[in-house]
């Protein structure tokens, strides 16, 4: 008995040791120095309004770089997220009208439908035809784009008034007062992303997260091990394209309008974000948890340059600089693993 | 794999092997103007003919820079060829001031502009190894960035001196000048690529990097040359765009990114590396220019000019690049 | 205990491309017992395993599972029907656990969701009787080679197989991992497993197996059942060599002079090469030989500067060089023909004109425009001199038969001087006619031009027929060095196995 809990001690402190010297902590580390830094420019970044204004504005790349997580874990990249976000706007906006509260179920239907149809076609595109993922997604999405502006070739459309729920509760009439009370405090967004997290936490229990992780690993081996990969690299397409549909509504609640340009920046920012909260670009490996850990610390990085009174030029710089940066830094560190791994092994 | 033909239609099957790029290339862009006659009347004049050439032109010229980087290998790819030139078109066009005494301040602007961008994607990708989309994606974010820290409240002044002006915007009769920019540069191109040892050893840096390394070359300094070749020539198609529309802004060289790998695709570069034609490039450019002229004239607009690429380019890779499992 | 046969495959032939691999390969295996398979290299034993496993498909012949008739079209269908093959460390994921990559694709369910406990329960069941210090939480990229190894037979016997293929389990594993696999492969015998085992250590197939066949020129050359016939080495030598080629006449004269060109020593490279001492005289063909796979290939690419980080002493006409570039031994004109032409010694896209002159293009101070009517006489000469058939210059090598491009990997480096020519394996899947024109015209440069040369070959007889003198390699050493009439199939095939 004693032995074994002696070693189950000795287990915990070098399980301690060895998550301090692991990446992860010296992430969780930065994003803490950029959390303290914020609360310093920002004056009242405390109070409650403060701390949703700003999880409302973190939420859209918190999705997006979850669902490009998931992609780049399987062995994939998708250059389309941005678009694709559009694309959904866009098709929101179309279907419903103002007039007709029912068009926004419609909307919905419509939506998650060309939402999976997008994850088909670069399921196909990467897991069966086998075409690098970045230049068939580079290609994909001009497809989404086309389309979308096709539907909205100017910003605009319409919403039902209910699905401002999806932003803020409280300016919708007819809402119980207590739903109006909770959404000021837990805003939607949240719950949105809680709702990422949970599908992501269902998921990673079930042979399709093992596989996705086996898939972006060594794709011959997982086929050598009779894993369809084609079909799982589909289905990691598909989880992404959730996350992306998620961010739509939250997109849509908060400006009623859809905008077939919205997301380009978007793409850039989530495989960085990603890369920077530990998803390597080689594939399977990373935590999608953690990839909110990198979104947070971009997202960080952007208020602090806006209340540094940096001018706003400098944004896009510093956005291009801090993807070099991460990725060298990410990479180093998986080309370290892996060549220690490479020598190790028979040739 | 004998097949016994008759000794004519044997050496036919020879040329359309070789060329089968380069000929469906052409084909596709008969095609499109059939159609586009047909659909839209008067698409098939000499007049329509040579402007898409002319739009063409800027296209095939931001293709060479991706052949460059594509027939390397490694996955190359340059997404930051546009806000290269842009960035050149923004910084040179206040040095001209409209003169042609100051062009070759300008000239050297864009080399120094083209050597630093070339030469850092160079090393982050072929040394550093980082993958060449994202770096590149980065680069012209970074780039996008000067820019923008550049013209922060100030308008962007200064014209183009008219020697670039009729260099890339007028024409003689029908006849576009950036036309002869483009037949000067191709036979210097094919030139460099097929008849000097630079060439050959970026196709077989491209075709198979461990032959190539074991036979004394060395790959990464080909691949970072490669990028460097890439930074310089879209530098200088900066200066050509700004003597195109007489002026510059911010967003000048986006547009042209797509469509330049797009082309280097449509014509036939192998994405692997080690293996490509200027002409197919060339042919890929006016395909693509052809091609939005059709949608846009049937009245699809932007919208149908996206999708129409998005379509191609994806059913185009579909042929040329799948790798489906078959065992 | 009643022995059952599992597996009779007879009459199996396979051919790859013009090389035939099997021309008539038959295995028996009974459950419960465990067989060794045999052979020198090019034998077919290899490929008899690969075919069972479903890796390759027979052309001719039957295979029967269990007394049932069986044709498979890849490894997943033999798995099915409970055949698994444990190759070297190839289908292993290396982002997973142990305990994950032991069941990886056979994952149990509970409900929707993965059974991790049960999975652990297998993992550890089996690893426990392998490596019981193996923590199977451990990721496996973190494992040194002969614990993935371990892992990977941990894998195959997960599936609970009737016939278990093992090829070279032990190359990578340690004294006690051995001996730890053999206490398991009886246990595993005890319940009625099948059990095929491969190994280049002799002294491991005759512990742990009952029974051992031989191969030899792609059919059985004979069969040994221990327990009847004893544990001889000597005979299982003869049954490799075979009879008749034990008196061999040793050939011409040696052009080899006392000068040394290369000296390399303290040879030391990522634990695959292990202080190997090369003297290579001038004039002499030197080859290099043993089983396949212990280390020929990498040393010829670390004499020919491929790897960056090499750690040794090398001198080349009593001038120190460093090895860490092939820029750098080309420049001292050590010149390697590589093992695997298509992978590392062609552009197969490219025209015989671009691949016979490139490497000229490494070199210093070449013109930056290509003489093309130089360069096309001197490759119009080296066709000739190789007498390679080919239509053109510029037809791509893609379209030559094997034989002729090997020809061109070897014509690149005609018009170079020559201090040493390194060749890896010149004559693989070249054939007849090809293979005589290519050692003409190296036996030609040697005696001419008194050109020095490192033959590595894993066909005995050009070894015998070539050199001079003959180093064999065991596990990344140098273990024999056998001079002049020495070299013949039976000593080379005894000191491959360590016999004697």
């Amino acid at each position: 008995m004693d032995r074994v809990s002696g070693k189950a001690v000795a287990a915990n402190s070098s399980a301690l040791k060895r998550f301090v010297s692991k990446p992860d902590f010296s992430r969780l580390l930065i994003l803490a120095v950029m959390l303290a830094i914020t609360a310093v420019l920002q004056q009242n970044f405390f109070e409650i309004k403060a701390i949703v204004r700003n999880v409302n504005a973190f939420t859209p790349l918190i999705l997006l770089t979850m669902g490009q997580a998931v992609v780049i874990i399987s062995g994939g990249l998708d250059l389309s997220v941005g678009t694709a976000l559009s694309l959904l706007t866009c098709v929101l906006t179309t279907v419903m009208k103002k007039a007709d509260p029912v068009t926004g179920a419609y909307a919905l239907a419509a939506a998650f439908a060309v939402a999976m149809l997008i994850a088909v076609i670069n399921g196909i595109g990467i897991g069966y035809l086998r075409i690098p993922p970045v230049i068939v997604t580079f290609a994909t999405s001009f497809m989404w784009l086309g389309i979308a502006l096709f539907l909205r070739p100017t910003p605009g459309g319409e919403t039902v008034d209910w699905f401002r729920a999806f932003y803020n509760p409280g300016s919708v009439e007819g809402m119980p007062a207590f739903v109006k009370a909770l959404g000021a405090v837990i805003p939607p967004a949240l719950i949105l992303v809680l709702i990422g997290y949970a599908l992501w936490f269902v998921i990673r229990r079930t042979r399709t997260g093992r596989y996705i992780y086996a898939v972006g690993s060594n794709n011959e081996s997982a086929y050598e091990s009779g894993i369809n990969t084609a079909w799982v690299q589909m289905r990691a397409c598909m989880i992404n394209s959730v996350f992306i549909f998620l961010a739509a509504l939250f997109f849509v609640g908060q400006n009623q309008s859809g905008d077939a340009r919205m997301g380009d920046p978007l793409t850039l920012r989530a495989i960085a974000a990603a890369v920077v909260g530990g998803i390597a670009l080689t594939g399977g490996r990373g935590s999608v948890y953690f990839a909110l850990v990198g979104a947070l610390i971009l997202s960080f990085v952007s208020k602090i340059i806006f209340f540094a009174n940096i001018a706003n030029a400098y944004q896009t710089f510093f956005n291009g600089v801090i993807v070099i940066v991460a990725i060298a830094g990410s990479h180093g560190y998986t080309l370290y693993t892996r060549r220690t791994k490479e020598a190790s092994k028979l040739t | 794999m004998s097949v016994v033909m008759s000794q004519p239609l044997g050496a036919l099957y020879k040329i359309y092997d070789r060329y089968k790029k380069l000929i469906i290339a052409l084909l596709l862009i008969v095609f499109l103007f059939v159609l586009g006659e047909v659909t839209v009347s008067n698409f098939l004049s000499l007049g329509q003919i040579l402007l898409t050439w002319k739009l063409a032109s800027f296209i095939a010229l931001f293709g060479l820079c991706q052949m460059s980087v594509i027939a390397s290998g490694g996955s190359g790819l340059d997404l930051s060829v546009g806000y290269t030139a842009t960035m050149t078109a923004v910084f040179t066009a206040a040095v001209m001031d409209g003169q042609n005494a100051n062009l070759w301040m300008a000239v050297l602007v864009a080399l120094g502009v083209g050597i630093i961008v070339g030469f850092l994607n160079g090393v982050l990708t072929a040394y550093a190894k980082l993958p060449p989309l994202v770096v590149t994606l980065a680069m012209s974010n970074i780039l996008q960035g000067v820019i923008d820290v550049y013209t922060a409240g100030r308008n962007i002044t200064g014209k183009p001196s008219p020697v670039l002006q009729i260099l890339a915007a007028k024409s003689t009769g029908i006849f576009p000048h950036i036309l002869f920019v483009l037949l000067i540069i191709t036979p210097i191109v094919m030139i460099i690529l097929y008849r000097t040892k630079w060439g050959l050893m970026l196709f077989g840096a491209g075709s198979n990097e461990t032959t190539a390394y074991l036979s004394g070359v060395s790959v990464k300094m080909v691949r970072c040359i490669a990028f460097v070749i890439s930074g310089v020539l879209a530098s200088l198609v900066g200066l050509l765009l700004i003597g195109n529309m007489g002026m510059a802004f911010k967003d000048m060289g986006s547009n042209y990114v797509m469509p330049s790998i797009a082309a280097a695709v449509v014509g036939g570069v192998s994405l692997t590396g080690g293996d490509g034609n200027y002409l197919g490039v060339i042919l890929g450019a006016v395909f693509l220019q052809t091609l939005t002229n059709l949608l846009v004239a049937a009245g699809w607009g932007d919208a149908g000019k996206w999708l129409g690429f998005g379509i191609v380019l994806f059913a185009l890779l579909i042929v040329y690049v799948s790798n489906r499992r078959g065992r | 205990m009643g022995t059952v046969k599992v597996l009779e495959a007879t009459g199996i032939k396979k051919h790859f491309g013009g090389v035939v691999a099997l021309a008539n390969g038959n295995l028996i295996c009974h459950s419960g017992r465990i067989t060794g398979l045999l052979g020198a290299n090019g034998s077919g034993k290899s490929t008899m395993s690969k075919i069972i496993a479903g890796v390759y498909s027979a052309d001719a012949g039957e295979i029967k599972l269990s007394n049932k008739l069986v044709r498979y079209r890849n490894p997943n269908e033999a798995r099915k029907d409970g055949i698994a093959m444990v190759f070297q460390n190839l289908s292993l994921v290396a982002d997973l656990t142990v305990w994950q990559n032991v069941v990886l694709g056979a994952e149990e369910k509970k409900r929707l969701f993965l059974n991790d406990t049960a999975a652990k329960d297998i993992a550890r069941e089996i690893i426990d009787q392998l490596l019981p210090d193996l923590d199977i939480q451990k990721v496996v990229h973190e494992l040194n080679p002969g614990e993935m190894q371990i892992v990977e037979i941990a894998k195959a016997i997960s599936a609970k197989p009737k016939l278990l293929i093992l090829d070279e389990p032990t190359a990578a594993l340690g004294q006690a991992q051995v001996r730890s696999l053999f206490r398991y492969m009886k246990t595993l015998a005890e319940r009625g497993v099948a059990i095929v085992f491969t190994s280049h250590r002799l002294w491991e197939v005759m512990e742990i197996c009952d029974y051992v066949t031989i191969f030899r020129n792609g059919e059985n050359a004979g069969s040994i059942d221990f327990s009847r016939d004893g544990k001889d080495p000597e005979k299982i030598v003869d049954y490799i060599t075979g009879e008749m080629l034990k008196a061999k006449v040793k050939k011409k004269r040696s052009a080899a002079t006392s000068e040394v060109v290369l000296s390399v020593t303290d040879l030391n490279y990522g634990g695959v090469l292990k202080d190997v001492a090369i003297e290579l005289k001038k004039g002499e063909i030197l080859g290099i030989g043993g089983l396949a796979g212990q280390g020929q290939h990498e040393l010829m690419l670390a004499l020919a500067g491929n790897y960056a980080g090499i750690d040794c002493h090398a001198e080349i006409n009593g001038k120190r060089i460093r090895l860490n570039r092939p820029a750098n031994a080309i420049r001292n004109s050590i010149l390697l023909v590589p093992g695997d032409r298509q992978l590392e010694g062609l552009f197969l896209k490219h025209s015989l004109f671009t691949n016979i002159i490139f490497p000229k293009l490494g070199l210093r101070r070449q013109p930056l425009f290509t003489p093309r009517r130089k360069y096309r006489s001197e490759c119009e000469q080296v066709v000739d001199v190789l007498s390679i058939v080919a239509h053109s210059l510029d037809m791509p090598v893609s379209e030559l038969s094997g034989g002729n491009q090997q020809k061109v990997v070897v014509g690149k480096w005609l018009s170079f001087d020559t201090n040493v020519l390194l060749l890896a394996d010149p004559a693989k899947g070249v054939d007849v006619g090809a293979k005589r024109d290519l050692y003409e015209y190296i036996v030609n440069q040697v005696q001419e031009k008194k050109m020095s040369v490192i033959l590595y070959a894993s066909d005995n007889e050009e070894l015998i027929e070539y050199c001079d003198r003959l180093m064999i390699m065991y596990e990344g050493q140098i273990v024999a060095i056998l001079e002049g009439d020495e070299i013949n199939d039976d000593t080379i095939v005894a000191a491959s196995l360590r016999v004697r």
